[in-house]
């Protein structure tokens, strides 16, 4: 047994590569998944994330009292945005809780929330790290028109801050932006609770109508659309949809060339078959010993991928991720699954073993023992016509040689399409994510800069300033829509037609929005499967003031979803036009009251591709792995075909041909296998793609477009693979011992 | 008669683990062009390794091996294989012929290593397998792949023919063909062809018989009057 494994130790090396990178890449992407849920639940939990925050204006015992009714748990607290004392006067949201127990401040160092506490602050670790703050350190807050120091206690987490958000970029800016937990008793004043967290058992839907029912409130934000936890679940719902694509595609690639090789490496063994039952040892014994012959290297890859897969995959998107989301701890998540998988992969490679191994011992020794007769062939019509005559031997050899093995060839052809498929799929998102970019940030947005306009701005201030930079005043709101019985929260963009902003249509063109009319993305549209003429109800968030509007254009936004119109449009709808941003095409510097912050383009861009590395980062893993297994599956076909056809190969040595023709005779075969694999992989990665670009993002709308210079990528990579396998090989053509390798069987 | 072929001091040697095999001690012999020479000697003698050495597939330890003037055993890589190409047709016990080309491919297959315009379909008539040109190895019967080997090995006009146990795998009437077919190669197209067998009869039919044993020559006998084949008694 160990000499054989010696004998046919690069078959066993592929089989355990194969077996190795296959589990490898489905337990790392998965647990990179899993990991992030397993880390967020546990943190949820630990902190007792409330289920829903109700906002209003004085929260009593009394209203306390009735939302127990269907509650299980309930806590007040004061929440409210302060500007800290810093340079930059960064935004920080305080909360004054009532005892601590519901959405509980995590600390990770100094001492615990003391509700007792009237003097101490417990600050967000981010900022505390980006402005270099220490424990005992005094701090203060302005709100309201109040001025408080206090004593920072300790800095930790929060579960409703998994993701903070500036509001006009994407990416965290954590130099300016923090929240801190302080005890009711550290209020200065009388306290009058806003918001009341609670936790409940009931459905989202029982909660809502009982509230109702009971108390009086502003508004409700249930668990999952609280902005932290929608955010980090999207989030999840990407990693996870690219998790479920990707990890399966190797699986299956893994399992059809791991079983086929099984199936090959067996039935060359079939003369040693022969020989050991001619010997004497019994059909068990021989099916058993080559049952461990393929149960070995596939358990030995699948435990090695099993453990280095959660280790390593996963540590190449932690990095990232970190960077927009803050978790006390980032572990690579488990799975049975993963045990299923390797152990189903083991499973059938035994199986394929033992009935291949069978099949063989069925036969009597002396048959065994003989190489297999090739099949009868027959010449068809390709073979007689004229045509043929004229082919050189190198063609007609090898489409013979395809004839005769057709197993080899499909395995061969199918191993290389998956890679090309899996490259192009990877390279093809890489392009479209790109795509997305310069749509968004090149061709619809031109300004220089975009200005939030502060909650309590002057009117005639921003007048000016729109004159003085020659802006304009848009508006861009969440917007909440129904249609066709479907509800979907998008958003609104109010807008003058102006040369910052060019709508586009589904090819990237320029297009006016109408005056008058109300203009939708073809992607809501068709989410909606609603076509011009159609009406909607829709509301600006924050609003009780529902509309309804007739659809009387369509545009295309890569990025994001929901309706344009014009303000004179929106004010026909009777709602108010209320400015929250100016773009301008120059670059804003001074400080006033009326502007809250200015978002240059290129930051907007920056943030945008900092929350796509994701993809990207999988795009890498993908990339690379492809090209390891396509490597692998040309590798393990060259050592098939070469112990098949060693025979042959020492026969044309023997009868005067060049070691180099015979070298261009197994390229051949290798280039037109990997031609035909390739260019059956285009498509089928294109089909990849979409499954993969939808899953990206429900936001997006992208064309999938797949361009020569990937498949031209695509083609270097499996190409130069192919060829440099073929460079292995040649090694072993001059080398070939002739006289060995013709021994008579005997 | 011109000599063409020369063994002189030649050894070779195989290293199996720590203890060296003498499987060639010392040959000489000389071979003219045109003779009909049988090698005999029980297995394990050395005739396969004689022929492999000849034949180019394998280099002597020491000695040398002088084919029409040059020096084989100085050969590199390249120079054996168009030595072989050019001057050495071999014939195998199991034929060897490549199961993906017909009867026909097989021999024309030769087309591509040497500069000699081969008419397939004579030399197969030449054959007697006229009739089977289309037909894949695995549709012949064992004499009839050995013919196509024959075939394909004259087809390219070697200076000589080397034929390791042509007919051990043959039923004795189809081995006498074979065997008359090789001595026709010898007696009529001047080919010099050199037959290893453990079948002592073919002594008789043989110009010069070379009889080795441990690797070592035993004797070497000239035939003054060498029978044909088809007269011997099997
Ligand atoms: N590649 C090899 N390695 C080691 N020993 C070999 C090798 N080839 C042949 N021999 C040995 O050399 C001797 C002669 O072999 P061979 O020429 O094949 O004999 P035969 O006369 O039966 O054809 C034998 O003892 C054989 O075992
Ligand atoms: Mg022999």
């Amino acid at each position: 047994m160990l000499r054989d494994i010696k004998v046919n130790k690069t078959q066993f090396i592929a089989i355990f590569m194969m077996a190795f990178l296959g589990i490898f890449a489905y337990t790392g992407i998965c647990s990179e998944y899993y990991g992030l849920e397993q880390t967020s639940d546990a943190f949820y939990n630990e902190t007792n994330l409330a289920d829903g925050w109700i906002s209003g204006t004085n929260f009593d015992s009394v209203d306390v009292g009735e939302v127990n009714n269907f509650t299980t748990q309930s806590e007040r607290q004061f929440v409210i945005k302060s500007v800290g004392d810093f340079d930059g006067e960064p935004d920080i949201t305080l909360h004054f809780v009532e005892n601590g127990t519901i959405s509980k401040f995590y600390v990770t160092e100094g001492s615990p929330v003391d509700i007792n506490d009237d003097s101490g602050v417990w600050i967000d670790k981010r900022f505390a790290d980006a402005r270099n703050l220490t424990v005992g350190d005094n701090i203060t807050f302005e709100f309201e028109g109040k001025t408080i120091t206090k004593t920072i206690r300790g800095f930790g987490y929060s579960p409703e801050y998994v993701y903070e958000s500036s509001p006009a970029s994407f990416a965290p800016d954590f130099n300016n932006l923090g929240f801190a937990y302080l005890s009711y008793k550290a209020y200065p004043d009388n306290i009058e609770y806003n918001t009341l967290l609670v936790k409940y058992s009931i459905s989202d839907v029982d909660f809502k109508n009982r509230l109702n029912d009971s108390i009086d409130y502003l508004s409700v934000t249930i668990k999952e659309d609280q902005f932290s936890v929608a955010q980090f679940a999207q989030e999840m719902v990407q990693h996870k949809m690219m998790g479920d694509i990707f990890p399966v595609l190797f699986i299956l690639i893994t399992f059809l060339t791991l079983l086929t090789t099984m199936t090959r490496i067996v039935t060359h063994q079939r003369t040693q078959i022969g020989i050991l039952k001619a010997v004497g040892f019994n059909d068990k014994t021989i099916v058993l010993h080559y049952i461990l012959y393929g149960f070995l290297p596939v358990l030995l890859g699948s435990i090695l991928g099993l453990i280095t897969g959660p280790m390593i995959i996963p540590q190449m998107f932690y990095p990232t991720m970190k960077t927009h989301y803050t978790l006390p701890e980032w572990n690579p998540g488990f799975d049975m699954s993963f045990i299923y998988v390797a152990g189903l992969l083991v499973i059938s490679s035994v199986v394929v073993t033992y009935l291949t191994c069978r099949n063989i011992s069925k036969e009597n020794p002396a048959n065994t023992m003989r190489p297999k007769a090739p099949k009868l062939s027959s010449t068809n019509f390709i073979e007689r016509s004229k045509l043929w005559r004229h082919l050189s031997f190198n063609l007609r050899w090898n489409w013979r040689d395809a004839k005769r093995n057709k197993f080899r060839a499909f395995m061969a052809i199918v191993g290389v399409m998956g890679c090309v498929a899996l490259l192009i799929a990877a390279f093809g998102m890489n392009d479209s994510m790109n795509d997305l970019k310069s749509w968004e940030y090149d061709d619809i947005n031109h300004f220089e800069s975009k200005l939030s306009i502060a909650n309590n701005a002057s009117a005639l201030e921003l007048y000016y300033i729109a004159n003085y930079t020659n802006g304009s005043f848009i508006m861009q709101m969440p917007i909440e829509i129904k249609a066709n019985d479907v509800e979907d929260t998008v958003s609104i963009l109010v807008s003058n037609n102006t040369d910052l902003i060019s709508y586009t249509d589904e090819n990237k063109n320029p297009i006016e929005i109408k005056e008058g009319k109300v203009s939708i993305s073809v992607k809501l549209a068709e989410k909606f499967n609603l076509t011009i003429g159609d009406e909607i109800r829709w509301h600006i968030v924050g609003s009780d003031e529902w509309v309804t509007s007739k659809i009387g254009q369509m545009h295309a936004e890569p990025i994001s979803q929901g309706l344009i119109m014009s303000p004179d449009t929106l004010e026909d709808q009777g709602l108010n036009f209320t400015p929250t941003n100016i773009v301008t095409a120059e670059k804003f510097g001074e400080r006033c009251d009326s502007i809250k912050s200015v978002t240059p383009l290129w930051k907007m861009e920056d943030s945008w591709s900092q929350m796509t590395s994701a993809v990207m980062m999988m795009v890498y893993v993908v990339t690379i792995v492809a090209g390891l297994l396509a490597f692998i599956v040309l590798y393990n076909l060259g050592i098939l075909s070469f112990t098949e056809m060693e025979r042959e190969v020492a026969t044309l040595k023997v009868l005067g041909f060049k070691t180099s023709f015979l070298r261009r005779l197994l390229l051949t075969q290798n280039l037109i296998f990997t031609a035909i694999g390739f260019i059956l992989g285009i498509p089928l990665g294109f089909y990849f793609m979409t499954l993969m670009m939808d899953a990206a993002g429900d936001s997006l709308y992208y064309i999938p477009t797949l361009t020569w210079g990937n498949i031209l990528l695509s083609a270097i990579i499996t190409f130069s693979l192919s060829i440099f396998v073929n460079l292995m090989f040649s090694d072993r053509i001059s080398q070939l011992d002739m006289v060995e390798a013709l021994k008579d069987v005997e | 008669m011109n000599t063409i072929i020369e063994f002189k001091n030649v050894n070779k040697e195989y290293k199996s683990g720590d203890h060296i095999l003498k499987a060639m001690d010392n040959v000489n012999f000389t071979i003219d062009e045109g003779e009909f020479v049988v090698i005999l000697g029980p297995s394990g003698a050395g005739k396969s390794t004689l022929l492999n050495l000849l034949g180019g597939l394998d280099t002597v330890t020491s000695g040398e091996i002088v084919v029409k003037g040059n020096h084989v055993e100085n050969f590199s890589d390249d120079e054996l294989t168009s030595y072989r190409a050019k001057n050495v047709g071999f014939i195998f016990q199991f034929y060897n012929l490549i199961p993906n080309l017909t009867a026909l491919e097989n021999i024309e297959l030769m087309k591509d290593i040497v500069d000699v315009n081969i008419d397939g379909l004579s030399v197969l008539d030449s054959v007697g397998l006229k009739n089977h040109a289309d037909q894949f190895p695995s549709q012949l019967s064992g004499g009839e792949q050995q013919r196509v080997s024959i075939a394909r090995a004259v087809a390219k006009q070697p200076t000589m023919l080397l034929c390791d146990e042509p007919t051990g795998a043959l039923d004795s009437k189809t081995g006498v063909l074979i065997l008359n077919l090789l001595q026709d190669m010898s007696n009529n197209k001047g080919t010099t062809v050199i037959i290893v067998t453990h079948n002592a009869i073919l002594a008789e039919a043989a110009d010069k018989v070379i009889r080795i044993k441990n690797g070592q020559i035993e004797s070497i006998i000239i035939n003054e009057n060498p029978r044909k084949v088809t007269d011997l008694e099997w």
